[in-house]
């Protein structure tokens, strides 16, 4: 099946103009899976790291949101073991009109201020709330390991 | 409202030469848009520049306001509002205030809560004013003469005073009459002829071929739909000043009542054949961006005949459950995907599509392999539909003929196929197999496996269905109820259709539901089905009336 135009200029564009610590490139032989790369925000615990995901343009797009999921391992209150992001334009805030550009921004945000209220890894947000400092050095630490490759 | 009053431009045919015709052709067959105006800003500036001008004072439209007729207006020109009287639902506060529309095709009341800033035409407007309005060169004068209606002229000429105004100004035509307009000279409806006093005429041609290049430029940028991200096709603007291409916007709200550029809650009905497009706007693109407009419309029209680039895969599927020809089959439709659908289907006219039962076992499907789907289906055509506010639907369908799925492929999550038409077995085969069968007995042993009921006549299976129903209805069985029998008819007497009927009314599990829609004689229909007579009745040696399910 023939790609729509949205996705074909949305891929025009992020080429054209790149978000800068954000870089998402489809795969050749599926136009619709992006492998994505998003630099950890500066005055994060995520600063430095350089963090791989996925990212799928299900059938119906844009009518339904982008899937996207963390493949590099990231200790974070709302993105959980296999990686799933606890973002709400991803689920019910979704509209035609955000795009790939936008999600991977939030995401970017999402990184740069951590929501432990409104958690997908409850552990990793009960750690958050009763000790901040040693649960951002964890992230620190997972950062180091498994993002600065 | 406005009758193209530009015939000073007639005559003039370079403006039409740089159309694709064919592409012309085709979107002139949709019926969707028929004018070519503004090609050419030496020819056609006036008309390029009423694009602009409020139909109510004739200015260039300021903070405009597209009104739920589709007309645009500028703030200021709003009429007086006042209270609306007898409104106790919704009730909202922002609803109370109204005013009566002044455009004379509409006159209707409209709510002030309706008329919000009309985003991309506010946008459109600004480009206007930044190309033609800032021109400050002194050079290209235009002499800009006013046309008087032939009549008035005529009534008025006998005093002799009531001359042609005209005003030179500079800038070229496109600039000249913009400045105009912006002074007030010129009403909506004014036509003017434009001469050059510039020493050389062809600059000045030039001059404006350049002004409304850039403006077009421009222009097409702004007018992008958010959710396709192409040119608008047949724009609609929402109450909250958004605006999105007609079918954009049926699509997003299958899935979400709310706006996708600012999430208000949108009050529109879920089909929207009903809804005024922009008017104004669709007077700019077919202006102003009409070879690409020409070009999406033809994209769009093959995109939806067919499976996109995928020509063959034309009928769409739906997996839901077992439906036989002859048979109604009614439908509740409220996944996003099967309604846009359902809309598709009954927009293109074929009001039809293929039904499918759900491969639940993964049974490998023929050529397909494992297939999500039983590869044969039947073809149901759309009688009625009722539709309700948020875009649900019961519809009700009969089916036509059978089908097999020689190949398929998914379209906007939807599944589109290409089918074959499944018939029954020649008659001269239907009644070889009968003699066949029938005579069995003298030719084989009696120690064959088949029960001796295999061997009756085609006839003969028939009166067993019969009578099998009419034992059944004596018994007043649950599936027998009148409202089953409302729906799918009395018992035909037709053996071919007999076993559809029964099929639909008596309960019996799917894959046998299958095997019958797979089978192609009539004579083979009929023993599967006095094969579940059998095991019915014998079951009923042991619990009486109650309903088995084969």
């Amino acid at each position: 099946m023939s790609l729509p135009k949205r996705i074909i200029k949305e891929t025009e564009r992020l080429v054209a103009e790149p978000v800068p610590g954000i870089n998402a490139v489809p795969h050749d032989d599926n136009l619709r899976y992006f492998d994505v790369t998003i630099h950890g925000p500066a005055q994060s615990p995520y600063e430095g790291g350089i963090f791989r995901l996925e990212l799928f343009l299900p059938e119906d797009y844009p009518m339904t949101p982008p899937k996207i999921r963390f493949l590099t391992k990231i200790y974070h209150p709302n993105i959980d073991k296999l990686g799933r992001i606890c973002l709400d334009v991803l689920k019910g805030n979704w509209s035609p009109a955000l795009q790939i550009r936008t999600i991977l921004l939030s995401i970017q945000a999402l990184l740069g201020a951590p929501n432990p209220d409104d958690p997908l890894a409850n552990d990793v947000a009960q750690r958050w709330k009763e000790d901040e400092p040693a649960a951002i050095q964890t992230a620190r630490d997972w950062t180091r390991t498994h993002a600065m490759v | 409202m406005h009758q193209s009053p530009h015939d000073w431009a007639k005559g003039s045919t370079t403006h039409t030469a740089n159309t694709d015709d064919v592409v012309m052709e085709k979107l002139l067959a949709l019926g969707e848009y028929s004018g070519e105006i503004g090609s050419d800003g030496f020819y056609d500036a006036r008309a390029i520049v009423r694009l602009t001008q409020c139909l109510v004072c004739s200015l260039p439209l300021q903070h405009p306001r597209t009104l739920p007729c589709g007309n645009s207006i500028c703030l200021r020109c709003l009429p007086q509002f006042y209270p609306r009287q007898n409104i106790s639902y919704p009730g909202l506060p922002s609803r109370q205030d109204g005013f009566q529309c002044p455009f004379p095709e509409c006159q209707k009341e409209h709510s002030v809560a309706d008329c919000t800033l009309d985003v991309t035409l506010s946008k459109v407007m600004e480009i206007f004013e930044r190309e033609l309005g800032s021109c400050q060169s002194e050079e290209m004068p235009v002499e800009v003469k006013e046309i008087l209606d032939p009549e008035l002229s005529d009534f008025e000429s006998d005093g002799g005073e009531c001359g042609e105004r005209k005003w030179t100004v500079d800038g070229g035509r496109l600039v000249a009459i913009y400045t105009l307009i912006k002074r007030g000279e010129l009403y909506y409806d004014t036509d003017v002829t434009c001469v050059s006093l510039a020493s050389d005429h062809r600059d000045s041609a030039v001059l404006d071929r350049e002004v409304l290049q850039t403006l077009k430029a421009k222009i097409t940028s702004e007018v992008e739909c958010q959710v396709c991200y192409g040119l608008f096709l047949d724009p609609i603007t929402t109450y909250c000043g958004h605006t999105f291409c007609r079918k954009c916007l049926e699509r997003v709200l299958d899935h979400s009542r709310d706006c996708p550029a600012c999430r208000r809650r949108l009050h529109l009905p879920n089909v929207l054949p009903a809804q005024s497009s922009n008017k104004r706007l669709t007077e700019l693109l077919v202006s102003l961006c009409s070879e690409a407009l020409a070009h999406r419309a033809t994209v769009v029209a093959i995109e939806e005949m067919a499976g996109s680039d995928d020509d063959d895969l034309t009928t769409p599927l739906f997996v839901c459950t077992a439906s036989y020809p002859g048979m109604p089959t009614p439908l509740h439709i409220f996944e996003p995907r099967y309604r846009l659908m359902i809309r598709r289907v009954c927009e293109n006219g074929t009001r039809r599509f293929g039904m499918l039962l759900p491969n639940r076992s993964g049974q490998l499907q023929g050529e397909l392999g494992a297939a999500p789907f039983m590869q044969y289906g039947t073809m149901l055509q759309i009688e009625g539909a009722n539709m309700y506010p948020d875009g649900r639907s019961d519809i009700w369908t009969v089916g036509v003929s059978r089908f097999r799925v020689k190949r398929w492929g998914i379209r906007d999550d939807y599944i589109v196929s290409d089918i074959e038409r499944v018939e029954d077995i020649p008659i001269l085969e239907e009644e070889a197999l009968e003699a066949l069968e029938t005579s069995l007995r003298i030719q084989m042993s009696s120690q064959d496996l088949l029960p001796p009921w295999t061997r009756l006549s085609t006839q003969s299976l028939l009166q067993i269905g019969h009578n099998f129903v009419d034992q059944m209805q004596a018994i007043s069985a649950p599936w027998l109820h009148e409202n089953n029998i409302l729906a799918f008819g009395q018992r035909p007497d037709d053996p071919a259709m007999f076993p559809y009927w029964l099929a639909s009314v008596l309960p019996v599990a799917e894959n046998e539901k299958y095997r019958l829609l797979v089978c192609t004689s009539v004579r083979e229909r009929l023993k599967m089905v006095v094969g579940w007579i059998k095991k019915i009745e014998s079951h009923r040696w042991f619990c009486s009336a109650t309903c088995a399910i084969v």
